[in-house]
C-alpha cells in the first residue's frame, strides 16, 4: 500500500509527512475536545435509550420533540460524527497511504456524514414536524 | 544474481502481552465497533421520524435475543471507549505515566468498563 519505501532516514527527517503536516495539530486537539462532549453524548443517549427502548412512536416523539432534550440531542450526534470521521483517520493514517488512503477517507468522511445527516436530521425532524 | 532472504521484523504473536497493550488495541477495536454501532443509533431514529410501522420492526429487530446481544455489546464498547479516552486524557498531562501506574489505568480501565456495563444493564434492562 506504501508508495515509497520508509527508511529511519524518512522517519527523522522532519518534512517528511505523516498524516496530515498542517492538519495533524488540529486533529489531535478536535479529538481530545469532541471526545470530551461525547461524555455528554453518552449521559444523554442512557437517559433517552432507557426511557424509550421498545417504545412506541408517540413515546418517541413526546420525549424527544421537547426542543430541548432534541436539539441538544442532535448537535451531539452530530459532535458523534466528526468524532468518528476523525478517529477513524487515524486508523487509516497507520494502515494506508496515497490514493488508496484517499479513496478510503472519502468512503469514511460519507458514512459520518450519512450518520450525522440521518441521525441528528430524522431528531431535528421529529422535534420540528412531530 | 541471487539475493539472499532479508530478515525479517518479528510478528506481533511473539511479544508477551501486556495490559497497556491490550487496552491500546481494544480502544481502536471498540473505536470502530461504535463506528459501526452509530448507524444502528441512526436507524433506530430514523424509523422514528418514518412511523409507527418502521418503528414496530426496529423494535422487534433490536428486541430479539441476537438484537440485544449486539446492544449489549454496543454499550460496553461505548463505555469502554470513553474509560480509555479518560485514560488518555489522564496521560495527556503526562500524569500516571509510569510502569507500575500505566499498568494500574489500564486494568482500572477495563474493570470500571465491565462494571459499568453491567450495572447499565441491570438497572435498567434485567431489573426494570
Amino acid at each position: 500500500m506504501r508508495e515509497s519505501v520508509i527508511t529511519t532516514e524518512t522517519i527523522a527527517n522532519p518534512k517528511s509527512r505523516y498524516g496530515s503536516a498542517n492538519a495533524s495539530t488540529r486533529h489531535f486537539i478536535t479529538q481530545r475536545v469532541t471526545g470530551a462532549i461525547n461524555i455528554l453524548f453518552l449521559a444523554l443517549l442512557l437517559f433517552i435509550v432507557v426511557r424509550l427502548a421498545g417504545q412506541d412512536r408517540a413515546d418517541v416523539v413526546g420525549l424527544l420533540g421537547r426542543w430541548w432534550i432534541g436539539v441538544p440531542f442532535a448537535a451531539l450526534i452530530a459532535n458523534v460524527a466528526i468524532h468518528m470521521r476523525n478517529g477513524m483517520r487515524d486508523t487509516l493514517e497507520d494502515y494506508l497511504a496515497g490514493s488508496m488512503y484517499r479513496l478510503a477517507m472519502l468512503l469514511n468522511t460519507l458514512f459520518c456524514l450519512a450518520v450525522a445527516l440521518l441521525g441528528a436530521g430524522a431528531v431535528l425532524k421529529i422535534v420540528f414536524w412531530g | 544474481m541471487s539475493v539472499r532472504a532479508r530478515p525479517t521484523s518479528p510478528h506481533l504473536q511473539i511479544y508477551r502481552w501486556t495490559v497497556t497493550m491490550a487496552m491500546s488495541i481494544l480502544h481502536r477495536m471498540t473505536g470502530i465497533a461504535n463506528y459501526a454501532g452509530m448507524a444502528l443509533l441512526a436507524v433506530w431514529l430514523l424509523a422514528a421520524a418514518l412511523g409507527q410501522d418502521a418503528v414496530t420492526q426496529v423494535n422487534y429487530i433490536f428486541g430479539s435475543w441476537f438484537g440485544q446481544l449486539v446492544l449489549f455489546g454496543f454499550t460496553w464498547s461505548l463505555v469502554h471507549h470513553m474509560c480509555g479516552g479518560l485514560r488518555h486524557f489522564v496521560w495527556d498531562t503526562a500524569a500516571m505515566m509510569e510502569p507500575d501506574q500505566r499498568e494500574a489505568i489500564a486494568w482500572a480501565t477495563i474493570i470500571a468498563s465491565v462494571i459499568i456495563t453491567l450495572l447499565i444493564w441491570t438497572l435498567f434492562v434485567w431489573m426494570a
